[in-house]
């Protein structure tokens, strides 16, 4: 029995006619995640052996029990989902990939997670990611990073990798995963899978540890965009838990993903082909846009001209947001503490040893920025400019209903090929951040391959759309095979 | 601020942030430091209009209100379990004077 080859719905409906056990069908993934540990697609840890993901492991095999038995039903009922650690699940470690976090226990779940336990999902583990998800590549984990499954020489991309590579690899066949400036779509991109960013305020923060909260938004990660379409059908919705999400009425967002593209507005902007993008990727996007033609959408030139600041703005704005959301790593409330005779010097030295250095280089340059006499030149200037870029995107939505572009410039670079330089490691969001900025719904899908690498299309829609997103992607992978690329594992070497 | 950051400036930054930051790094910390902030440089550069008001989250809601209700808040020692050191109900920290 390989269950790698089905998505989260075909899984779901196996599960539903009961062809197959939620018993079996989490150990099967269990064993998977066991077996495939070289990946580093999960964080482990924990004290004498009984690390957090053996944790993890039996908290599903009681859940799978009972659901077989009866006692635990809902409409998710045995499927297994991966969660990135940077969202909290209580009584399992949630480390967010920090050191300062290595041994927090949550006491409480991420509204996500209460939603998935809810409908009866199953968590089979907590995901790598870089720390704190300030990353593009997972290298900024400091339980080291997470290989791409395509090629094990490449970076999974970030700061969700380590959930692109438990799909990617058919070690969970969905994850949740959180994207502040791509790290959603970028490592669905890299990894060959469907990765969609909601619109902000869809999907409830709370639990979510944060690292940019106007733009941070949890959003799932699956082969299909029929399984994102499942997820979000349970993750969506306001909570009173967290103030900025949407009182927006939620869709079934598994109807009408089968409804025709024809007259469907399709935006291009000839920009996103300009300097700096690999062949391989933009010939896979204009065949693409052949696809969508065939499947009867227009194609509409537009202008986004303020893009261009996309990753300036985003590298002011997301720093200052960090630099006051991690205040509170302290040595005082969470499990790190660096020992020294007066407060002031432990947490200096906490937070000095605790943190790794692209975070701790973000938290400088957030706090530069902010100061007084820079807060002007920098924070303010980037918040004018991203209201530019948001106006940019509302006229285009006047004259398109969805824009389609590359998720990412190249297909997965190499392990330690960015790691000397922040600037080439930030140039690799160039895509995907302008839709953080605005604050409108982004998915990314498999479009071609290059040299054995996924290539991924990007399209963006407007605020509270994700429904015509999710049915250009699912009409995509209809007309297309793309999304059935798998990985060969052989190369990998299995315990 | 067309002014490069100088290492001892990284260093009177990286002590605001309270973060301990070792004198041989600072030179290769502000070396990044100064490639990040002159590529934002180019902000400045941005033309906009007289009026434009920046925009700070990603939706503009109105404030947020509800009830006021007495609910159970999360178990006082389950929230100390996370602390590096604790006292009975409180967090214990080093001296704050000598």
């Amino acid at each position: 029995m390989d269950l790698t080859n089905l998505s989260a719905t075909q899984l779901l409906d196996q599960l539903k006619s009961g062809d197959l056990s939620a018993v079996d069908c989490n150990e099967f993934f269990l064993k998977r995640i066991q077996a495939h540990q070289s990946l580093n697609a999960f964080v482990d840890v924990g004290e004498n052996g009984s690390g957090s993901l053996a944790k993890s492991a039996e908290l599903a095999r009681t859940r799978a029990a009972a659901i077989d038995a009866g006692e635990i039903k809902g409409p998710l009922a045995g499927l297994p989902v991966a969660i990135k650690d940077g969202i909290c699940a209580a009584g399992v470690e949630t480390t967010a990939s920090s050191r300062m976090l290595e041994r927090f226990v949550p006491s409480y779940d991420a509204t996500c997670v209460a939603q998935l336990n809810q409908a009866a999902a199953i968590n089979v583990g907590k995901t790598n990611m870089d720390e704190f998800a300030m990353g593009s590549s997972t290298e900024n984990s400091y339980f080291g990073p997470s290989l791409n499954p395509f090629n094990t020489g490449h970076v999974p991309g970030g700061s969700s990798g380590g959930s692109a590579t438990a799909v990617a690899a058919g070690l969970a066949p969905i994850a949740l995963g959180s994207d502040t400036g791509g790290s959603i779509r970028q490592p669905a991109s890299f990894c060959g899978i469907t990765g969609l960013k909601p619109t902000y305020g869809r999907v409830s923060r709370f639990g979510l540890i944060a690292f940019a909260s106007s733009l941070d938004q949890i959003g799932p990660m699956a082969w299909t965009a029929e399984d994102c379409a499942l997820a979000m059908n349970y993750i969506s919705g306001h909570d009173v838990n967290d103030s900025t999400s949407a009182k927006e009425d939620v869709p079934d967002f598994t109807q009408g993903i089968s409804d025709s593209l024809a007259g469907l507005k399709i935006g291009v902007y000839p920009q996103f082909f300009a300097d700096g993008i690999d062949p391989a990727v933009e010939t896979a996007v204009r065949d693409a846009i052949k696809v969508y033609e065939e499947l009867g959408a227009e194609i509409v030139e537009i202008d986004l001209p303020h893009t261009a600041s996309a990753v300036a703005t985003y590298y002011v704005i997301a720093p200052c947001e960090a630099s006051s959301n991690l205040s509170r790593y302290d040595g005082v409330r969470y499990t790190h503490r660096a020992e020294a005779d007066s407060l002031d010097q432990m947490y200096m030295n906490t937070r000095g040893e605790g943190f790794g250095a692209e975070v701790k280089r973000r938290i400088v340059l957030g706090t530069y920025a902010l100061s007084s006499g820079y807060y002007d030149a920098y924070y303010l200037q980037a918040s004018k400019v991203r209201r530019m870029i948001k106006h940019d995107f509302d006229q285009a939505f006047q004259k398109v209903d969805v824009i389609l572009g590359p998720t990412t410039p190249t297909t997965a670079f190499k392990l330690g090929q960015h790691t000397a330089d922040p600037m080439a490691m930030y140039l690799a969001d160039i895509y995907t951040v302008s839709a953080n900025l605005a604050g409108i719904p982004a998915i990314s899908l498999p479009c071609g391959m290059s040299e054995g690498l996924p290539i991924g299309l990007h399209l963006q829609g407007r605020s509270f759309d994700e429904a015509t997103l999710l049915k250009a992607a699912h009409q995509y992978q209809q007309a297309t095979q793309w999304h059935k690329q798998r990985p060969s594992m052989d190369q990998e070497v299995s315990a | 601020m067309s002014n490069p950051v100088e290492p001892q400036q990284v260093q009177q930054v990286a002590k605001l942030a309270r973060i301990a930051i070792s004198e041989d790094s600072l030179a290769e910390s502000a070396g990044q430091l100064n490639q990040i902030l002159g590529y934002v440089q180019q902000l400045q550069a941005v033309e906009l209009p007289a009026d434009v008001k920046p925009f700070f989250g990603a939706i503009e809601s109105v404030n947020a209100i509800r009830a006021d209700e007495n609910k159970p808040s999360t178990d006082r020692e389950q929230i100390l379990k996370n602390a590096p050191d604790s006292n009975g109900e409180f967090y214990q920290v080093p001296p704050v004077f000598k």
